[in-house]
């Protein structure tokens, strides 16, 4: 019983996406209260109906009290969550008891956060998100659903089965060895032979990793690329997942109805057996016909559309953080390549599109807008107004030739407006009239975002990316290099660590600086056993670690950075410490003491722990600070004194400087 | 030990009743369904838009979900929410406050209403909202009053600080209260001193339930033309109507003190007749045997029964029934169908029961008299059967499973034990269906010290009874209130380096060294981390202790099934990393506990 729904302000449904036993209860709801049996309307209709009072009663309460739903609990253990992002009201809700009110805020968060991901800066401007997620069209607006609402389920897929996925950290393959191998091939061979290359279109490889399943084997950013965010690189391993998903990872125990779901038919039923080894040409040899049908087959999601697949090279736009010596550029647009080497393992490339500096254009305009209308909106005026960096007076010649380039647009009449009002003698200049103008300005910034960024894929004639040559031969190149190593990643990624420690079930630990973490294998499908083995037991510890996170993070959330609890025969810990780079532990500080509905802590959809890092930095000043987590779960009986040398020796251990913890 | 009381620390940021069948048309104003609405200063159209929007919304949830909404959040207050039939009850709480505490505390207040006025819609039907709304102001104030943020997270009762005390009173004080039981009529009571329990032999709910009408006779004074106070007793004595669930009546026949006074005092019970009635009895109830059979068993059960035809009913009860009388016996099925006008048809059958005895007696005849058919009315009192099954004390059980609802409070994933356990115990909801039964409160005010009993309604009517009861504890009462009036107040006992707080789950007391000086900025994290610790321990059936630690504190808390416990040391180093280390101090606090708190009669061991 699970449900997510995005509506605007006038209560119209923007996206949905529901379960089967949701959709049901929808159904049978309706099929009560019409009585003459004509039919049930479309469930589009349905739901919106049985939502519009919630909605309507959301937005009158903040309209007239200031204050708006977070939650209901119902007695039957339902609860419906809701949060408002500009004008678009999110609802999540759960009645199968598997989602608590903190995992359904989370989602929402998620949700957010993707359509950052899809759809950039225009999500800035509600009035154009609200057209983008909804098109007229409805053939495009079935096939946008579709591939969000697959997104988000990839995601409660990961969320309830991949510990990455559970602390929102990158794991890593732990082979230091391969691991160096492969940036050094990375780098000297593959990047820099893609952005040597002429068929590359302008576009310029930024980054470049491969993933087994969801865990890193090798990341390399070129030299004038900025670091990609965690939360940013956690997106793209959904996106890659979504696309390629690794039905080993599953719990289904029906792997026949997964397979089905996935290859829709459309490719051959062996793709998804890995075979032990493949002859040696066959990579070579079969390397694009093998693309095209694995690409085909990310399209699966829409499998009821009617709508022909796109283009398989075509890249995946997606919108992406970019930090550079002037500043943050949020949502910068990239390219996505997403280039399956074998089941389970992936190529991803991200490139800069040509056009990107305009992107930093138009962000720099927005940020300058946007500052103006908040200040004017407090009520500051005149030159209080325009103090500090990029403000409107720093912008307006840049905007002034900006738009000149882009001939006679809406934004011209617009900003010729601006200036009459703002700068010229005698008019009302930075006051609270000029609100309504700014309003304007950013919302035609972010149509011009729009126009550049968005459109540009599905009108252009000329594809712009790189080739379909390019990428074959990147792809090949790979899977030549990791050929021979392939089946122990493969299995390398079930087992990644081992522990040896009498007593310690299971840990996690996480370097929150890095965005990484390191545990034992917890998967309990039938093929792979983890650490604990499988069935019951292994299957009640992987419960209370769910659990114990989620504890932890409630306790965290409230300023405790030390946790410890006997729960049943288990003793579980939880450790939040800083370190300067030289390892020295820093002293625990206070930490921030949020409210219940405050955005959820983790690292996917709103980064917690940066936050944390530059609060807590503020009284260490000159120094680099890192912060690391541990949890374990450990038998009852285990005296505490030894409970406690185990965690301190695995926090000293697992992040020496060797990056070769418990090998 | 005395409370830590913020001026300005009122629990409940709101409290309303609406009543939406007087809102059903498309012209009905909002404001005609509001029945009570606190803060009353609030301007109308607020209070409109409160009720109509939360009602609203919480009626489309339910229609949702198909149940009732019991939690609605926003961003700035948290609301325990009823629904029952058009009654819809908000009680809105700082979002600080944890919401169990909220539930608890709504639950109290609707429950309090109950106890004395008996059915809520029958109360709107037969008396003015004015008058109603005073009652409900006069409740939520009583819950709020003079409690300290420790209290109102564990929803205990106000006992009398004991350790000043000679242990010698308060046993006069039980013999006191068994002294009483003598007397037939007598239930079980408590001995009040200044708003604080001294003894009690009633459920800790039954005890709270009790004390707001002492306060209410304590502020108001002793007024010889109420009709509640006997003349002949100097004004001392006074008695209301109060109505008693089920389940409260057989915990209460079901009382330890019972058995022993009472057996020889009640001749025409014999053993056998009790057997075979318990052996039937057994055979009717659904489950688990123990503690229903104890109160059928019980001997004032039978008593009440052969009274039942001698006592009269009270007139502007009988007079105003408005439903008819019920064909069918509505416990038939043991369960009151949800869409039944509340308590009525049960309160009908109580008083047809009562007013012609004859004809009830004749209805069971065949099933082996008017002894079986108490049993019988009892037996099958609907969704009670279950909170009757409980452990000594229902209301653990419905604590357990109101958690559920805020289960998210700490852990929010993982609720797949949830479920399971709102199975097994009863839904808290069902209580208010129950069927409610009048007794009489009796109150003897000696000064500050009261005696307060629940007695059967006939003990008003038999004069014997009642001097007996009055002179016999009359001096006892005196000399009890002189003492007790000489103990120093709030001179507690030398701080330790150390804080702690103990909560007695079964007898809803809690023991503390926490200071009165209001604010105390020291005591602020302890009290923060206990209740959180205290929500964790609510959802988290296994969870035997754990150690919490911000920058500014570290608190210990462990469980058991009879109590909880926190403690925090004051000073030591809490200068350290965060970093796992078997040094750490936080870690030697399970031990400090142990040893420290021994001396408070706290074993931990």
């Amino acid at each position: 019983m699970k449900c997510l729904l995005i509506a605007s302000e006038s209560a119209e449904v923007l996206f949905h996406w529901t379960d089967p036993e949701f959709q049901q209860n929808v159904q049978k709801q309706y099929g009560a209260s019409q009585e003459d049996g004509q039919g049930l309307p479309a469930f589009e209709d349905s739901i919106s109906t049985l939502f519009a009072p919630i909605i309507i009663s959301c937005i009158t309460m903040v309209d007239r009290l200031r204050d708006s739903y977070t939650s209901f609990t119902t007695e039957n253990h339902h609860i419906y969550v809701l949060h408002q992002f500009d004008e678009c009201l999110y609802i999540a809700v759960n009645g199968d008891g598997e989602e608590g009110e903190c995992d359904l805020r989370r989602k929402i968060y998620v949700v957010k956060k993707m359509t950052e991901v899809l759809f950039g800066m225009v999500t800035l401007s509600s009035n154009l998100l609200r057209k983008e997620l909804r098109p007229q069209d409805t053939e495009q607006r079935a096939r946008l659903w579709k591939h969000l609402q697959s997104l988000l389920q990839t995601y409660g897929h990961l969320r309830e089965n991949d510990q990455s996925f559970l602390v929102e950290a990158v794991e890593r393959l732990i082979h230091p060895t391969l691991c160096e191998q492969c940036i050094e091939f990375l780098e000297r061979r593959l990047v820099q032979q893609l952005n040597s290359s002429g068929e590359r279109a302008g576009e310029e490889v930024m980054h470049a990793f491969i993933l087994v399943h969801t865990k890193l084997l090798a990341f390399y950013s070129s030299r004038n690329a900025s670091s990609l965010s965690t939360s940013d690189l956690l997106v793209l391993i959904i996106m890659a997942q979504n696309m390629y998903p690794s039905n080993t990872d599953s719990d289904d125990p029906n792997p026949e109805v997964e397979n089905d779901r996935r290859t829709s038919g459309s490719g051959p039923e062996s793709f998804y057996t890995p075979e032990p080894s493949p002859p040696p040409d066959r990579g070579s040899s079969s390397s694009g016909g093998f693309c095209g049908r694995c690409c085909s087959m990310a399209e699966d999601s829409l499998q009821t559309l009617e709508v022909p697949p796109p283009d398989p090279s075509t890249p995946r736009r997606v919108f992406l953080e970019v930090s550079l010596k002037d500043g943050l550029y949020p949502m910068m647009p990239h390219s996505m390549y997403c280039l399956p080497l074998w089941p389970g393992i992936t190529l991803v490339l991200l490139t800069k599109i040509p056009t990107s500096a305009v992107a930093m254009s138009v962000y720099t305009f927005l940020e300058a807008f946007a500052k103006l209308e908040k200040r004017l909106s407090e009520g500051q005026e005149g030159s209080a107004a325009t103090r500090g960096q990029r403000t409107i007076h720093e912008v307006r010649g840049k905007l002034d030739k900006f738009i000149k380039a882009l001939g006679p647009t809406e934004i011209q009449v617009c900003w010729i407006e601006f200036k009459n009002l703002a700068f010229t003698r005698g008019g009302p200049g930075f006051s609270r009239h000029l609100i309504p103008s700014c309003k304007k300005m950013k919302t035609q910034l972010c149509a011009v975002y729009r126009q550049c960024f968005l459109l540009e894929s599905g009108s252009s004639s000329i594809p712009q990316r790189l080739s379909p040559g390019l990428q074959e031969r990147a792809q090949s190149m790979v899977q030549e290099k990791l050929m021979d190593w392939k089946d122990f990643l493969l299995v390398k990624s079930r087992r990644n660590i081992t522990m040896d420690f009498p007593g310690l079930i299971h840990f996690i630990c996480v370097d929150r600086s890095t965005g990484q973490m390191i545990a034992p294998s917890l998967n309990l499908t039938e093929r792979n056993t983890s650490e604990l083995g499988k069935g019951p037991l292994a299957q009640f510890i992987r419960r209370k670690v769910w659990t114990l996170v989620n504890t932890t993070r409630r306790y965290l959330q409230k300023g405790y950075s030390t946790v410890t609890f006997r729960d049943g025969d288990f003793y579980f810990c939880y450790f939040l410490w800083f370190e300067n780079e030289t390892g020295f532990k820093l002293e625990a500080g206070d930490l921030p003491v949020l409210s219940d509905d405050s955005a959820p802590i983790g690292m996917l959809a709103w980064d917690y722990y940066r936050k944390l890092l530059r609060y807590y930095s503020k009284s260490h000043q000159g120094e680099v600070v890192k912060c690391y987590e541990l949890l374990t779960v450990h038998l009852g009986v285990v005296p505490a004194e030894i409970i406690l040398q185990h965690c301190r020796q695995l926090a000293s251990k697992l992040w020496e400087p060797s990056r070769n913890p418990l090998l | 030990m005395t409370e830590l009381m913020q001026p300005d620390s009122r629990r409940c940021t709101y409290f309303f009743l609406y009543d939406g069948s007087k809102v059903k048309g498309e012209g009905d104003l909002t404001r005609e369904g509001i029945c009570y609405f606190y803060p009353e200063e609030t301007p109308l159209d607020e209070q409109e838009l409160l009720c109509g929007q939360l009602a609203g919304a919480g009626r489309c949830v339910s229609e949702l979900s198909s149940s009732p909404v019991c939690v609605l959040r926003l961003r700035r207050n948290k609301f325990a929410i009823r629904m029952k039939d058009d009654f819809f009850w908000a009680l809105g709480c700082p979002v600080e406050v944890p919401t169990i505490s909220v539930c608890e505390l709504l639950d109290q207040l609707i429950n309090l209403f109950r106890f004395y006025n008996g059915s809520v819609r029958r109360s709107y039907q037969l008396n003015r909202p004015e008058t109603l709304a005073s009652r409900w102001a006069q409740y939520l104030s009583h819950l709020q009053s003079g409690s300290s943020d420790l209290h109102h997270i564990f929803s205990c009762l106000r006992t009398i600080d004991a350790t000043n005390i000679d242990p010698l009173l308060l046993l006069k004080a039980a013999l006191i209260l068994q002294a009483c039981q003598r007397c037939p009529l007598v239930s079980a009571g408590c001995v009040l001193f200044r708003g604080r329990v001294v003894s009690t032999q009633i459920s800790p709910e039954l005890t709270m339930k009790v004390m707001v009408h002492e306060s209410e006779t304590y502020t108001k004074g002793p007024r010889c033309n109420d009709p509640g106070t006997f003349n002949s007793f100097g004004g001392a004595v006074s008695s209301t109507t109060v109505f008693l669930t089920v389940s409260e009546l057989q915990h209460l026949q079901s009382g330890p003190g019972d058995k022993d006074f009472r057996s020889h005092s009640t001749p025409h019970k014999k053993k056998p007749t009790r057997k075979t009635r318990l052996s039937r009895t057994l055979s009717n109830t659904p489950s688990t045997e123990s503690e229903p059979s104890d109160a059928f068993s019980s001997p004032s059960f039978s008593r009440r029964l052969s009274d039942s035809s001698v006592f009269s009913p009270d007139p502007s009860q009988s007079g105003a029934d408005p439903t008819p009388q019920q064909p069918d016996p509505p416990f038939s099925n043991g369960e009151p169908s949800p869409e039944a006008e509340e308590e009525v048809p049960e309160e009908s059958n109580y008083e047809s029961f009562h007013s012609n005895g004859n004809g009830v007696s004749q209805m069971h005849n065949e099933a082996g008299g008017s002894l079986f058919g108490e049993d019988s009315r009892l037996n099958g009192g609907g969704g009670d059967g279950d909170a009757a099954r409980g452990p000594v004390f229902d209301f653990r059980g419905a604590e357990e499973s109101r958690d559920h609802n805020v289960f998210e409070e700490v852990s929010g994933g993982g609720c797949g034990n949830v479920q399971g356990r709102g199975a097994e115990s009863p839904d808290p909801a069902r209580s208010d269906d129950s069927p409610l039964i009048p007794m009489t409160l009796y109150l003897h005010r000696v000064k500050g010290l009261v005696l307060a009993l629940l007695v059967e309604p006939c003990f008003l009517s038999d004069t014997d009874s009642m001097e007996e009861v009055y002179h016999s504890s009359l001096a006892s009462l005196n000399g009890l209130e002189a003492h007790l009036r000489t103990v120093s107040p709030g001179a507690s006992g030398p701080q330790g380096p150390y804080l702690f707080a103990h909560f007695d789950c079964v007898q809803s007391t809690l023991t503390t060294n926490l200071s009165a000086r209001p604010g105390g900025a020291l005591q602020r994290p302890f009290v923060r981390a206990t209740s959180l610790l205290h929500s964790h321990f609510c959802n988290t059936e296994t969870l035997q202790e754990a150690i919490i630690r911000s920058a500014g504190a570290a608190v210990y808390g462990t469980r058991s099934v009879a109590q909880e416990t926190y403690f925090q040391q004051h000073g030591g180093s809490l200068r350290n990393s965060g970093i796992p280390n078997h040094q750490d101090s936080a870690f030697s606090l399970p031990g400090k506990a142990r040893h420290r708190l021994l001396k408070h009669g706290v074993n931990l061991i």
